[in-house]
C-alpha cells in the first residue's frame, strides 16, 4: 500500500499502519478524499442539502387522515384493531373499578400484605405508607388510574415477553432475529413510541398501553431467553439422562432454573411499565402523569411535586418488592398467604361498610401552594443575585449562551458530510465497520427526512449533558471504587435514583433553573448520572485484584495505580458507561421538549398537541435515528444488559 | 456366556463438519488426531471402540482428559449420537430406537451419575432424589417413599428437606448416586462422579460405590481419570488414549503385562503387590509342597501371599475349594514387587475381542 510513497515517509506510514486504529483513519480519510469533493461541487452548503431531502409531510398527512377516516369501516379496525382497543380499555376499566370498589383502605390492605408476603415486614410496612401518602397528597385517584393501566399493560408485557423470550430461549435461530431488535428497543427514547401508536390507534387510553407494552417488552424477553440459555448444561444433560420429554424438560428444569431471571425480568418490566405509563400521559393516559404534565404545562411546580412524589413512591415500593421477590428467600408457609388473601378483603369490606371507599377531602394535604411558595421565593432569592456565586437562572443562562449555543451553532456550522465523516470514525475507532455504517446511515436518515438543524440542536444537548454527566460521574465513581465509606453513602441515593421515572427529573430542575434547554440538560444529568457512576465503581471494582496487588508490590503510588492499572484495565466498562450515559441522556434530552428543550422532543409535542402527525412522525423516525447513531457510535465490541439489570 | 449388558462395536464419534464421512473412508480414519484436524476440522473424540460390559460387573473406562471417555459414555445411551458403529443393550440396538423407545431405555435401564452432580438447585434433596421417578410418571406419595428409602440407602438420613446448595461435595454426590438408584436401572453409568471431591471423601465414596456393587451386584460402567480408583473398582478396565481403546483387561493384566509404552508409563507407579494376584507368581507344587504351608485364595494379592509366606517362613500354597493349584515362594513374590515378572495371559477369563498383550516384553526393561 505504502510502496509508491518516498522512501523518507516510509518510516512513519507504516508505524501508522500497524495500528489498527490508524489503518481505519486512513481508509476513511481516503473515501472522503475522493466522496467529499465529489459531494461539495454538488451540493454545497453547510446544511443537509435540501436536494436530498425527501418530503414525507404529505404521504404521512395522508395516512393519518386515512386511519382517521376509516377506523370505523375499513375491516383490519373492524375485525382486529378495534378488538385489540376494546380490550384494553375495557380491561384497564375493569382494574380501575376493583382498586375503586376495593377502597383506599382495602387496597392499600392489599398492597401491605403481598409485600408482608413476598418481601417481608419492613416493605409491608413501606408499602402501606407509600399508598397513604398517595392519598394524604390528593393523588388516590389519578394513583389508581396509573395502576390500573399499569396492571393491565404489565401483565401484556409479561406474557409478551415471556413468550418472545421462551422462543428465543429455545431456538438459536429465533434468538439470533430477535436479539438484535431487541438490543435496539433497548436504546431508543420512550418518546420515539409514542407516535406510530396514536398514528394507529388515536390519543387515548388503548395507545398509552400499547405504547408502554412496547416499552416494557423488550427486558422480559431478553431476560426470559437469557435465563433459558444459561441454564447449567450438565443439569440438562442429567435431566435428558433419566428419560425426560421435551416438555419435561422445559417444566420442570429450564423454566425452574431460569427463575431468578425470568423475577428480574418482571422487575425490570414494571419499572419500564411505570416509566412509560407516565410519560404516555402526552397520549391520553391519564393519572399521574398527566397530572405532572399539566402542572408543568403551566409551570406550576407544587401541583407537579404533589403528582411526582407518588410517582417515586409507586416506583420505589414496586421496585424493592419485585426485587424481593426475585431474591430467592423463599417464604414457604402457605398458611401466612391464606392469612393475606383472608385479611385484605375483610379490610376492603370493612371500609366499604363505614362508607370510606373514597380518600376523605379532609385528611389532604395541600402541600401544591407551601411548595410554590418555597419556588416563588427561590425565583426571588435564588434565581439571580446571588453575591459571589450568582443564581441558578443566571447559571442556567451562563450554560445557555456558552455552552449549549456554541457547541449547536459549530454543529450546524460544520458541512454536512464533515458530520458524517466525524459520526463514522468515532463509530469505527470505538466499534467495529458494521457499527460505523450504521451509525452513518442513521445520520443520512435524518438529513433525508429533512430534520437536519432540529436534530443537530438535540444532538448539542446531548453532548453538553454527556460531557457534564461523564466528568462528575466518572469522578464520582472512582471516588466511590476507591472509598469503601463513599460507596456506603451513595449506594440508597443510587438505588433511588435509578428506580424513579425519567418524567420526573423535569420537576426539580423546573423549580431550579425555569424553562428552557439547560433545564432539559440539567434533567438529562440527574437521570443519567446514577448509572454512570455504578458502572463506573463496578468496573473499577471488578479489576485483577492481583494485577493491582503486584502493582503495589512494585511501590506504586495510589495515583499510579489508578492511571497505570485500573483505569486501563477497567477500559470496558468505562465505554459501557459512556454508552449507557449517551443513551440515557437522550432519552431525558427528548422528553426535556416539554420544558422547553425544543428541538426533535419539541416537535413531537407539537404533532400530538396540534394533531399534526407528520411533523410529529418524522421527528419521532428522527429520534430514533439519532438513538442509534448515538448507541452505535459508542457501542463498545460486546454489551451488556441496560440499567438495572 | 451370556449376552452382555452392553455390547459396542466398531463405535465412532466424530465432532466437526461432515463427520460422517470420516470412519467409512479408510484413508480419513487412519489419520492421527491433530492431522485429522488439519485436513477435516473435525475431531474423533471416539474412534473405532469395541467392548462389552458383563451383567454384574464394575466396567471401567479410563483415560486422561480429552482421551473420549466421557463422549463413549455419553454414546451408550445416545446423550451424544453416535456417528457409526453399533451399540447393543441385552441385544437390542440402540441406535435403531425411536425416540420412546429410548427415553424407555433412559427412564428404566440405564441411569447416570455425573461429575458435576447435575442436581436441580431448586428442589429438595427427596425431590431430587424422586425426580427420575417424576418423569417416568410415578404418583407423588409413592415415589417420596421410594425416595425416601434410597436416601437411607446411601446414608443422607434426616437431610431430606435439605436443598443441593446446603450440602457438601460429597453429600451432593451421594445425591445424585441416589437419584440414579431410585429408578432401580439395570445399569449404573458414572461419568467421572468423584474428581470434583476432596481426597478423603473421594475414597469415602468409593467405598459407597464398593458396598452397593456388592450388596447388589448392579451393572456399572464407570468412567476415571484416576488410576488408582479404576484399580480398585474395575473388574476389567479399558484404557483409552486419543479416543482409542489401547488396552482392555483386568487390573492385573493392566498392570502386569501393560500393552504398550504408553500403558507402562501409566502404571509404572502402581504398587503392583497390591494389584497383582498369586497367579502370577505361582508355579507348579512339588507333591511336598502341595501337603503343608500357608493356604492363600487364587485372588489373593502378592502383599497378602508375602505376608503369609513371611509369617510362616515356608511357601503358600494357593488353595481353590480344597484344590491346590500351585505354590508361591518368597523369590517369585519379589520378582513381582521388582517388576520382573510378566503375565501370562490369561486366557479363559480374557473372554475373545481384547488386544493381547505384548507379554514377555516386561523382561527387556
Amino acid at each position: 500500500m505504502a510502496t509508491v510513497t518516498a522512501a523518507a515517509s516510509r518510516a512513519v506510514i507504516p508505524g501508522i499502519l500497524k495500528v489498527a486504529a490508524g489503518r481505519k483513519l486512513l481508509v476513511l480519510a481516503l473515501a472522503a478524499a475522493i466522496l467529499v469533493p465529489l459531494a461539495h461541487t454538488r451540493w454545497a452548503s453547510g446544511t443537509w442539502p435540501t436536494a436530498l431531502t425527501v418530503d414525507l409531510t404529505t404521504p404521512l398527512t395522508d395516512t393519518s387522515t386515512w386511519i382517521i377516516d376509516n377506523r370505523d369501516s375499513h375491516p383490519l379496525f373492524l375485525y382486529f384493531l378495534g378488538h385489540v382497543s376494546n380490550a384494553v380499555v375495557l380491561a384497564v376499566r375493569v382494574v380501575y373499578l376493583l382498586l375503586l370498589a376495593a377502597g383506599w383502605a382495602g387496597t392499600t390492605a392489599f398492597a401491605a400484605l403481598f409485600a408482608w408476603r413476598v418481601a417481608g415486614a419492613r416493605l409491608a410496612l413501606g408499602a402501606a405508607a407509600a399508598f397513604l401518602t398517595c392519598g394524604a397528597l390528593g393523588m388516590w385517584v389519578p394513583t389508581m388510574q396509573t395502576l390500573a393501566l399499569m396492571v393491565v399493560a404489565v401483565l401484556a408485557s409479561v406474557v409478551v415477553g415471556a413468550l418472545l423470550g421462551l422462543a428465543a430461549g429455545l431456538s438459536g435461530r429465533m434468538d439470533r432475529a430477535l436479539r438484535p431488535v431487541l438490543d435496539t428497543m433497548q436504546v431508543l427514547p420512550a418518546f420515539a413510541y409514542l407516535l406510530p401508536v396514536v398514528l394507529i390507534f388515536g390519543i387515548g387510553v388503548p395507545a398509552a398501553v400499547l405504547a408502554t407494552v412496547v416499552y416494557a417488552a423488550p427486558p422480559m424477553a431478553r431476560l426470559t431467553a437469557l435465563g433459558l440459555r444459561g441454564a447449567d448444561k450438565e443439569v440438562l444433560e442429567a435431566v435428558d439422562s433419566l428419560g425426560a420429554t421435551a416438555r419435561q424438560r422445559l417444566l420442570t428444569a429450564r423454566i425452574p432454573l431460569a427463575r431468578k431471571e425470568l423475577l428480574l425480568g418482571v422487575n425490570q418490566t414494571i419499572m419500564m411499565a411505570l416509566s412509560m405509563a407516565v410519560i404516555a400521559s402526552v397520549i391520553g393516559a391519564g393519572g399521574l402523569g398527566d397530572r405532572v404534565y399539566q402542572a408543568l404545562a403551566s409551570v406550576d411546580v407544587g401541583a407537579a411535586l404533589a403528582a411526582g412524589i407518588p410517582i417515586v413512591l409507586l416506583a420505589v415500593v414496586l421496585d424493592r418488592v419485585t426485587a424481593a421477590a426475585g431474591d430467592g428467600t423463599e417464604r414457604t408457609g402457605r398458611a401466612g398467604w391464606a392469612y393475606a388473601l383472608v385479611a385484605a378483603p375483610a379490610v376492603a369490606v370493612a371500609g366499604r361498610l363505614m362508607g370510606r371507599l373514597d380518600w376523605p377531602d379532609t385528611w389532604v394535604l395541600n402541600i401544591a401552594e407551601p411548595v410554590n411558595r418555597a419556588v416563588d421565593w427561590m425565583t426571588a432569592h435564588l434565581y439571580s443575585g446571588v453575591p459571589v456565586v450568582g443564581g441558578t437562572a443566571e447559571w442556567a443562562g451562563r450554560f445557555t449562551t456558552w455552552v449549549l449555543d456554541p457547541v449547536r451553532d459549530g454543529l450546524q456550522w460544520l458541512p454536512w458530510w464533515a458530520v458524517l465523516l466525524v459520526v463514522a470514525a468515532l463509530a469505527w475507532l470505538i466499534g467495529t465497520w458494521r457499527t460505523a455504517l450504521t451509525a452513518t446511515l442513521a445520520m443520512v436518515a435524518i438529513g433525508v427526512l429533512g430534520v437536519w438543524e432540529p436534530s443537530l440542536d438535540t444532538l448539542s444537548q446531548v453532548l453538553a449533558a454527556v460531557a457534564v454527566t461523564l466528568v462528575l460521574g466518572i469522578a464520582t465513581g472512582v471516588a466511590a471504587a476507591r472509598s469503601d465509606r463513599v460507596d456506603r453513602a451513595l449506594r440508597p441515593v443510587l438505588d433511588i435514583f435509578q428506580t424513579m421515572p425519567q418524567f420526573v427529573y423535569l420537576i426539580p430542575v423546573v423549580a431550579l433553573f425555569g424553562v428552557g434547554r439547560a433545564p432539559a440538560v440539567a434533567a438529562a444529568v440527574v437521570y443519567a448520572l446514577p448509572a454512570v457512576v455504578r458502572i463506573t465503581a463496578q468496573g473499577l471494582r471488578q479489576v485483577d485484584p492481583a494485577a493491582l496487588e503486584s502493582a503495589r508490590s512494585l511501590g506504586a503510588t495510589p495515583a499510579q495505580q489508578l492511571w497505570q492499572v485500573q483505569l486501563p484495565l477497567a477500559r470496558r466498562s468505562l465505554l459501557l458507561a459512556v454508552n449507557q450515559g449517551v443513551v440515557l441522556v437522550l432519552a431525558v434530552v427528548i422528553i426535556g421538549g416539554l420544558v422547553g428543550g425544543g428541538a426533535l422532543g419539541y416537535d413531537v409535542v407539537f404533532g400530538l398537541a396540534q394533531g399534526d402527525l407528520a411533523t410529529g412522525l418524522v421527528a419521532g423516525a428522527a429520534i430514533v435515528c439519532l438513538g442509534l447513531m448515538l448507541d452505535r457510535v459508542t457501542q463498545p465490541t460486546d454489551r451488556r444488559t441496560k440499567k438495572g439489570a | 456366556m451370556s449376552t452382555p449388558v452392553f455390547s459396542v462395536e466398531g463405535l465412532w464419534k466424530v465432532f466437526g463438519p461432515k463427520a460422517d464421512r470420516i470412519p467409512t473412508d479408510p484413508e480419513l480414519s487412519a489419520l492421527p488426531p491433530a492431522d485429522l484436524r488439519a485436513r477435516t476440522g473435525c475431531t474423533a473424540a471416539v474412534r473405532d471402540v469395541s467392548f462389552g460390559v458383563r451383567k454384574g460387573e464394575v466396567f471401567v473406562v479410563m483415560g486422561l482428559s480429552g482421551s473420549g471417555k466421557s463422549t463413549l459414555v455419553r454414546c451408550l445411551t445416545r446423550l451424544i449420537e453416535p456417528t457409526s458403529g453399533t451399540i447393543a443393550i441385552d441385544g437390542e440396538d440402540v441406535r435403531a430406537m425411536d425416540k420412546s423407545r429410548l427415553r424407555e431405555l433412559r427412564r428404566h435401564r440405564a441411569a447416570m451419575v455425573f461429575q458435576h452432580f447435575g442436581l436441580l438447585p431448586h428442589r429438595t434433596v427427596l425431590d431430587n432424589v424422586a425426580y427420575g421417578l417424576e418423569i417416568q410418571g410415578v404418583g407423588k406419595s409413592e415415589r417420596r417413599e421410594r425416595a425416601a428409602e434410597v436416601v437411607a440407602k446411601v446414608g443422607l438420613e434426616g437431610m431430606e428437606q435439605r436443598r443441593p446448595s446446603q450440602l457438601s461435595g460429597g453429600q451432593r454426590q451421594r445425591v445424585g448416586l441416589a437419584r440414579a438408584l431410585a429408578v432401580d436401572p439395570e445399569v449404573l453409568l458414572f461419568d467421572e462422579p468423584f474428581s470434583a471431591l476432596d481426597p478423603l471423601i473421594r475414597r469415602d465414596m468409593q467405598e459407597e460405590v464398593v458396598r452397593l456393587h456388592r450388596e447388589e451386584g448392579r451393572t456399572m460402567v464407570f468412567i476415571t481419570h484416576d488410576l488408582s480408583e479404576a484399580l480398585k473398582l474395575g473388574d476389567r478396565i479399558a484404557l483409552m488414549r486419543d479416543g482409542e481403546v489401547v488396552q482392555l483387561g483386568t487390573p492385573e493384566q493392566i498392570v502386569g503385562s501393560p500393552a504398550d509404552d504408553y500403558v507402562r508409563e501409566f502404571v509404572r507407579d502402581v504398587p503392583r503387590e497390591q494389584v497383582m494376584t498369586v497367579r502370577t507368581a505361582m508355579r507348579p507344587a512339588s507333591a511336598e509342597e502341595a501337603g503343608n504351608g500357608p493356604a492363600v485364595a487364587p485372588t489373593a494379592t502378592v502383599s497378602e501371599a508375602i505376608e503369609a509366606v513371611a509369617r510362616a517362613g515356608a511357601p503358600a500354597r494357593v488353595m481353590d475349594s480344597g484344590r491346590c493349584l500351585g505354590v508361591v515362594d518368597a523369590n517369585a513374590l519379589l520378582d513381582v514387587v521388582a517388576g520382573a515378572t510378566g503375565l501370562a495371559v490369561d486366557t479363559d477369563r480374557l473372554g475373545g475381542a481384547i488386544p493381547t498383550a505384548a507379554g514377555t516384553s516386561e523382561e527387556l526393561v
